[in-house]
């Protein structure tokens, strides 16, 4: 149901999910982007293009992951959302606190 | 550390089996593993097992005098059922043996003693009864969780209003279905000065009882706020500020907060990251209020909320739910969606508030069928009168 995969531009990662996110993987979820995130990356973008779905349970975790990063200041930003999965961060508001970007490469540029 | 003792009640009426007991097992007694006591037969044996709540297992003989093995294992029981008891026979006495198995005996030995398999089966016997003892102790930890949900969900549901405002001019109901014992939904009827009345509903970021303590504070914090303040983008600010102190677990609420005015039938709204209400005509078409661009509460402080306002005309009338009806999900994981919750006031143009919430949850339950409920259930209908001014 849900996938992670990453790959590496430097010291950013990029974390690719793929399918949906709810409160029963949300957990799984959140292991999945600590184990791809490391010790030395200076930025996270989380590219969600293939993201079917996500839930409450699902945007606490990117919330989390924010905040984790922002406190060891490493930058944070997602991209490449789907209409829906867009849809739901205006409505929840997080566009206002998470930068949203088009595609991995004007979020790459966003961090430089 | 060390083990417990067990105690180990032999009942026989062979006078020679104690000596030669504490002689065979004198390292088991030493080594504090096992102590013994004695009987000659079954009553004396009942008679302890009544006096001494710390015996752990019996090993009883069969055939004695005044009360027999095999009744003794009827009766043990009735003192304790938690008590493991060993039957010792004569060799090839089957007859006897399969009795005491279906009376309840762990295990059985045979005459003359082996001690060796003795101490095989004890041992055997004791770890069954720390499992069964653990697992009961489970069960009773279960139990009691059980019955502290219980009697939070009664809490939880005592707190949310059942008695709803139903005049000339205008009527509210709203309703809530958790998914579990204990929910993250909530919704608020507030009477606000001027007749002027608060109207809220809200969904916690989670399920289960972390949400339930979330959703008990952000429903208390919005109370306090509401009262005596006009202005529900501040009220919402409030609310988020006071989350955010002492929010560690970085839980966070949708929350939709507004107050209707039944003099004009003006709603003035301001929204924390929740679904947009419907506002129905009273021919049953339905559009979404306008968003104000507010975010969830709980995620970060010092944020700002704007209001907006529309007004409910005589007739017309505002639903507020929670992701619960739009995401509730049917056996071929396909959403109930908005388009089936329009379709519904389509149909069947809201005239009764109480009817409409219910004929709501009566299509989300009809739609997911077999699909057990993942979310919160939660909907509030505001009906203005047709005749009301």
């Amino acid at each position: 149901m849900m996938e992670v995969t990453s790959e590496r531009r430097g010291t950013t990662v990029i974390i690719n999910t793929a399918g949906r996110v709810d409160g029963s993987n949300a957990s799984d979820f959140q292991d999945a982007l600590e184990a791809n995130i490391g010790a030395d990356d200076t930025a996270v973008i989380l590219n969600l293009a293939a993201l079917d779905y996500i839930s409450s349970a699902g945007l606490r975790i990117i919330l989390l992951s924010a905040k984790n990063l922002r406190q060891r200041d490493v930058g944070f930003s997602i991209c490449s959302l789907s209409s829906s999965v867009h849809e739901l961060f205006i409505i929840s508001g997080f566009d206002q606190i998470i930068a949203i970007h088009s595609s991995p490469e004007t979020a790459l540029a966003a961090q430089s | 550390m060390a083990e417990a003792t067990y105690k180990i009640l032999v009942v026989d009426d062979e006078v020679d089996l104690q000596p030669l007991m504490l002689q065979r097992m004198r390292r088991d007694i030493r080594s504090g593993r096992y102590s013994f006591v004695f009987a000659h037969n079954g009553i004396e044996a009942l008679e302890m097992l009544n006096e001494d709540d710390s015996i752990d297992m019996v090993l009883s003989d069969i055939n004695m005098p005044q009360m027999d093995g095999l009744t003794l294992l009827e009766q043990i029981p009735t003192v304790d059922p938690n008590i493991k008891s060993v039957i010792v026979s004569a060799y090839g006495d089957m007859k006897n043996i399969r009795t005491a198995m279906n009376r309840g005996a762990f295990d059985f030995v045979t005459k003359p003693l082996d001690f060796a398999d003795l101490r095989i089966t004890i041992e055997r016997t004791l770890a069954h009864l720390t499992e069964w003892r653990a697992a009961l102790a489970s069960r009773d930890q279960l139990v009691s969780l059980q019955r502290e949900l219980d009697v939070a969900s009664k809490m939880q549901k005592s707190i949310l209003p059942t008695r709803f405002p139903k005049r000339d001019d205008y009527e509210v109901f709203a309703h809530m279905e958790p998914a579990r014992n204990v929910g993250g939904d909530f919704y608020d009827i507030i009477q606000l000065d001027g007749g002027r009345l608060g109207l809220c509903i809200a969904d916690v970021s989670d399920k289960g009882v972390p949400a339930a303590l979330f959703m008990m504070s952000s429903r208390t914090l919005l109370k306090g706020a509401s009262i005596g303040c006009d202005n529900p983008g501040d009220v919402l600010r409030e609310v988020n500020d006071l989350l955010r102190e002492t929010n560690d677990t970085e839980m966070f609420v949708t929350l939709l907060y507004g107050i209707f005015d039944p003099a004009t039938g003006d709603f003035t709204y301001a929204n924390g990251g929740h679904n947009e209400p419907l506002l129905v005509n009273p021919d049953g078409g339905s559009s979404l209020i306008p968003r104000t661009g507010g975010i969830i509460l709980g995620v970060m402080a010092g944020m700002e909320f704007a209001d907006n306002t529309v007004n409910i005309a005589p007739g017309e009338t505002l639903f507020l739910y929670t992701d619960g009806v739009s995401e509730a999900m049917n056996v071929t994981a396909e959403e109930f969606g908005m388009e089936r919750l329009a379709t519904i006031f389509a149909n069947t143009p809201p005239s009764d508030a109480e009817e409409t919430t219910m004929s709501v949850f009566k299509a989300v339950h009809a739609f997911a069928g077999e699909t057990p409920q993942s979310d919160d259930i939660t909907c509030l209908t505001l009906h203005r009168s047709e005749a009301g001014n």
